[in-house]
């Protein structure tokens, strides 16, 4: 017993122990020396304990039931008392009174604490960088393997998943957007290494990018460029086409003519006057006028195929490339044109008519004689008669289509 | 004088201590330090000419692997529920913890506190939807933290 009291005072010593012994009026009747500096203020035999240890409060009636029964106890623990952090064990001790043990932690608690506060701001600050990445006007995914492992919600939204588990879930492959025969992230990632790669998901276009990161991860990301598309293509639009009408400006219809004549590919240039056109602005005004350009140049869209280039050269005149070497094809479309230009119902003016001079390509041609050939070609159409074909050159002789 | 046990629950980082600074010492630390354990703050009231006391627990906040031990519900009359408005999972995690306090205390007080309101804009702070037990609280500013603790006080202290 003797050898057991020297064990106790040498724990006590240690400054890790200290204990309190309450009675049942909940007043303190003993103390261990260094128990005062876990509390706020100074405490003495006799004192109520709640007034040192508010921790007890609520807990009165279990308190209370410590005192009868030996095998009870209960704890408060990481409590921080006065500078230090203690775990609290409330035991009974006899039947007069319990023993409250303090349990000096406050070394390992810090310890934990720098770890805890460590975590948590790891925490905050994945949290700060996944808002950033969400926010990104980009898709961007990680892979490993041959699974993604990270998405921002942009990607998530965009492939209409739930989060990250229904990504996963889908097994989303998307090298298989590629007409490339990729058959892995690990071959889209060689794919893409060090270039951008455009990649057309449903109608939007992406420009692709593939990062390496450490050794086992990839990123890829995904801006759009659909929009730029459209908007540069409005630009081009704006440049390029007449206001009035939607056809192309002469300007950009030599550019593309002159293209074609550099390939050596076989065409016609076909020049169209509204004949009498003079008329129209004089007796029904401009707006009127500019009206039946408007029906003209629908009405001759209408008739177009993918690959002819159509241009309002000025005023009435009109000028459409079509390709192609099948002479008799070629002008049995323009004869087509004019027969519809005679047979339509334009809404003020009801029917007009219209001329046509033509040129076929020789090989030394470029833009400028060709066009000066099939504008003579219309001069000879307006003044035999109009509403009519002249063609240049077919065979050693003009060749009048319709009159 | 009636004492009563009341905590603050939340997940880490909503501003569970500062909004106990503020309403005890009336003061704000903008620093983030993490809280463990358990510390007790003491607060004299008197509400409707009655004297008390609350005994308010900041305890450490919940982190996504780590819950917060149900023993520290035990006694309590009430508790205020803290969210951050600027982090969502926090202010979806409020029902977790409401009912977790409720399995132990199912008679108990509560009220709930949208805090770091300082950082909405008026429109955020408008569309923001809210029962009469919630309070879109900022320590930083000292925004409503006063009436937060004293309609709690009040639920408790009846």
């Amino acid at each position: 017993m003797k050898k057991l009291q020297v064990i106790l005072n040498a724990i006590l010593s240690k400054d890790i122990f200290e204990y309190v012994l309450v009675d049942r009026a909940s007043k303190i009747a003993e103390i261990s020396d260094g128990v005062a500096k876990y509390m706020s203020d100074d405490i003495r035999i006799g004192d109520d304990v709640l007034s040192h240890l508010p921790e007890l409060v609520g807990r009165e009636q279990e308190l209370a039931s410590v005192f009868d029964n030996r095998d009870l106890s209960f704890s408060f623990e990481t409590v921080y008392k006065n500078g230090h952090y203690v775990n609290i064990t409330i035991d009974h001790y006899d039947g007069d009174n319990t023993l409250f043990l303090f349990h000096n932690i406050t070394e390992v608690v810090e310890s934990k604490r720098k770890l805890l506060q460590y975590s948590n701001e790891t925490t905050l600050l994945y949290g700060a960088l996944q808002k950033i990445i969400d926010s990104q006007n980009t898709l961007l995914f990680v892979t490993n393997d041959d699974s993604i492992e990270f998405a921002n919600q942009r990607f998530i939204d965009y492939f209409k998943a739930k989060d990250m588990d229904d990504i996963k879930r889908k097994g989303l492959r998307l090298y298989h957007f590629l007409d490339d025969d990729l058959k892995s992230y690990e071959e889209l990632y060689h794919f893409t290494n060090d270039d951008e790669k455009h990649i057309t998901i449903e109608k939007d276009t992406f420009i692709m990018q593939a990062t390496l990161i450490e050794s086992m991860h990839k990123l890829f990301t995904l801006s759009k460029v659909t929009s730029l598309n459209n908007a540069k293509q409005n630009l081009e639009n704006e440049v390029q086409l007449d206001a009035l009408t939607g056809a192309y400006r002469k300007k950009y219809f030599d550019k593309r003519v002159e293209k074609e004549l550099a390939d050596k590919n076989a065409c016609a240039l076909a020049v169209l006057d509204i004949d009498d056109f003079k008329r129209v602005n004089d007796i029904y005004g401009h707006q009127v006028g500019d009206q039946v350009l408007q029906e003209f140049t629908t009405l001759i869209q209408s008739e177009l195929h993918e690959d002819d280039i159509f241009a309002r050269w000025g005023g009435e005149e009109f000028l459409i490339l079509l390709k192609g070497d099948n002479t008799d094809e070629t002008m049995e479309r323009i004869e087509v044109m004019r027969r519809h230009i005679d047979a339509f119902s334009f809404a003020t003016i009801d029917h007009l008519t219209a001329s046509f001079g033509v040129a076929w390509y020789q090989d030394d041609d470029d833009s400028s004689s060709l066009l000066n050939r099939a504008d003579k070609a219309l001069y000879k159409a307006k003044s035999s008669g109009k509403n009519k074909i002249i063609v240049t050159p077919m065979m050693s002789v003009e060749s009048v289509y319709s009159l | 004088m009636i004492r009563k046990k009341i905590l603050l629950i939340g997940d880490f980082n909503v501003g569970k201590t500062s909004l106990i600074r503020r309403y005890v010492d009336n003061a704000f630390n903008d620093d983030y330090l993490t809280t463990i354990g358990v510390k007790i703050s003491k607060k004299a009231l008197n509400i409707d000419n009655r004297e008390g006391e609350l005994l308010i627990w900041d305890i450490e906040g919940a982190t996504a692997s780590k819950r917060i031990p149900t023993s520290y519900f035990r006694g309590a009359s009430g508790a205020v529920f803290v969210a951050d408005v600027s982090r969502a999972e926090s202010m979806t995690h409020l029902e977790e913890h409401i009912e977790s306090f409720l399995s132990v205390n199912p008679t108990a007080e509560y009220v709930i506190a949208y805090n770091k309101s300082d950082l909405l804009s008026d429109e955020e702070r408008e569309a923001l939807h809210r029962g009469d037990d919630t309070f879109l609280t900022s320590a930083k500013d000292d925004t409503d933290v006063e009436i937060l603790f004293t309609t709690l006080a009040r639920g408790v202290l009846r």
